[in-house]
């Protein structure tokens, strides 16, 4: 049996740490708290107290007040409830959206059902580090907008957005905002109530938690048509059964994320992968150096084919472009919007670090990578320039 | 994408990549590509006396094209010539389990052999004019 491949592709999930672990087993058996949340018995009360304690904890990460906080199994059914919540509950027959060209297909995807719904639809560019601007996002708002969605940390470069800005810009419109927090939530900090967002999706297992859980952060006086019928359950915007081991983990998640400690930690080894990889010849950097999350490293490859860089570093978990589109060939939205070429972007890869990740792991990796890049451009030498343009 | 044992072992090893020292004689070179598909190769072919001593190749693109590449130069060592321009496709395709939706590259990697096969005839029959055979065959074979 082959080795565990060295595990790279933290911005696509990642292990949960095992006092996660251990704080959701005691949810799960016969002596632990089993019970329905929603029981009036009281078991279903301990169970309904853990549920309500892990979502202080949640709300405390993001600087969030804990009642604005909805359990959903996470973060593409937050993207979801969200933006088809909005439109729903917005009376107005002309209606408009606004969001950008890099968004995760959890957004672009429910942007397109939106507009078979006849809703106009605008999707901003970004500039050649993924960078939108309040200005833009200002200069896209009409009096049909509804919503304007972006998301604050990409999930294949790493790019930060400005939300602080852009949710001024919102507010001083009264446009309602919405921010997809997926990849930044415990890396970077995260101020909602600061910031005045109005509505904000999260997720646990890109933490070091679980994955079917996730939230979305809904400001006081934001209105939401629910997407699930069926109980009164997260005061009525989320009808089933509370998962109270999947929530306490979301909580327990949070907890222990620290993103004034993680995050300058991740940075350090993102730094050092980048170091050892920058002695690459020809190697770029998809996306920007000064407004990058700290666990997200994109890089082109110059040269090398997309499919032979990855069968190459089979033994590296990585993503090529994103972990849900990597087993399609169609280069990533995301790189070509930067205005990569098709074969730019599929000789791209994103390594992300976390919590387990050593720098030892970082020097093996940047050894391999070397290595294979090197075999790969011997083996295609005197290839024409646009396998490397 | 799932990889056949053939496929891993032709990747990680291709044996026949690279070029002939500058200073040997009779190799001949065909070459092409589709950027559409993703694939540029680069054959050189070391013919003598009507029969291909070896052949070595270039190439960018998918680990399939490599493995194939790797494969034909293999097969075609102690070959007569004009076997550049017979290579059973559907035989290659079949030894390295070829997704039906790579074989655009693989005619791409029979053009370039065709082009050496070109070559070959192009350089014998400038060096032997009125030959009325294929320059690239042994008068005995």
């Amino acid at each position: 049996m082959s080795a565990r491949p060295l595990y790279l592709d933290n911005a696509a999930t990642t292990a949960v740490d095992p006092a996660v672990i251990a704080a959701m087993t005691d949810c799960l058996g016969s002596d632990g708290n089993f019970e329905n949340p929603s029981s009036s018995h009281a078991g279903g009360a301990r169970a309904r107290q853990l549920v309500e304690d892990a979502r202080e904890r949640v709300a405390a990460l993001v600087n969030a007040a804990p009642n604005g906080i909805v359990f959903t199994s996470g973060a593409t059914e937050s993207n979801n409830l969200a933006i088809l919540g909005s439109f729903d509950a917005d009376p107005r027959a002309r209606q408009h959206f606004v969001t950008t060209r890099i968004e995760h297909h959890s957004v672009l995807d429910t942007a397109h059902a939106l507009q078979i719904r006849d809703v106009e639809v605008t999707l901003l560019d970004c500039d050649a580090e993924g960078i939108v601007t309040a200005g833009q996002v200002l200069d896209a708002i009409t009096d049909a907008t509804v919503l304007v969605s972006i998301m604050h940390v990409n999930n294949e470069i790493g790019v930060i957005q400005d939300i602080e800005a852009i949710a001024r810009t919102c507010a001083s419109r009264g446009v309602r905002l919405h921010v997809d927090a997926a990849q930044s939530a415990g890396k970077i900090p995260v101020d909602l109530s600061g910031w005045g967002v109005d509505l904000c999706s999260l997720t646990a297992h890109k933490a070091h938690g679980p994955k079917g859980i996730g939230a979305l952060y809904v400001a006081g006086g934001v209105t939401l048509a629910p997407q699930l019928h069926g109980g009164e359950q997260e005061r009525g915007l989320r009808a089933g059964t509370l998962a109270t081991h999947q929530i306490v983990g979301m909580g327990k998640t949070f907890e222990l994320a620290r993103p004034e400690r993680d995050g300058p930690r991740l940075a350090k080894l993102r730094d050092m992968l980048w170091r050892g990889l920058g002695e690459i010849d020809g190697i770029r950097l998809n996306g920007s150096r000064d407004r990058s999350a700290p666990h997200i490293l994109n890089v082109c490859l110059p040269g090398i084919e997309g499919e032979s860089l990855r069968l190459a570093l089979a033994d590296i978990a990585v993503s090529a472009g994103s972990a849900c589109a990597s087993d399609d060939p169609e280069p990533s939205h995301v790189l070509s919007s930067l205005g990569l070429s098709d074969a730019l972007a599929q000789s791209s890869l994103r390594l992300s670090v976390g919590r387990f990740t050593k720098p030892a792991d970082i020097e093996w990796a940047v050894e391999r990578i070397g290595a294979e890049v090197a075999r790969l451009r011997a083996l295609a030498n005197g290839a024409p320039a646009w396998c490397s343009t | 994408m799932n990889y056949s044992p053939e496929v891993l072992q032709r990747f990680d090893l291709p044996q026949a990549d690279g070029v002939f020292p500058d200073e040997t004689e009779g190799v001949v070179r065909g070459e092409a590509e589709d950027r559409s598909l993703g694939i540029w190769v680069r054959f050189d072919v070391r013919v003598h006396e009507g029969l291909i001593r070896a052949v070595r190749f270039h190439l960018y693109g998918c680990p399939h094209a490599i493995a194939a590449a790797s494969l034909i130069c293999e097969r075609l060592e102690d070959q007569p010539a004009r076997s550049l321009s017979a290579i059973d496709l559907q035989v290659v395709a079949d030894s390295i389990d070829l997704p039906v939706e790579k074989y655009g590259k693989l005619l791409k990697i029979e053009d370039a052999l065709l082009e050496c096969w070109r070559s070959l005839g192009d350089s014998r029959a400038t060096s032997e004019p009125g030959n009325s055979r294929h320059p690239g065959e042994a008068k005995d074979s």
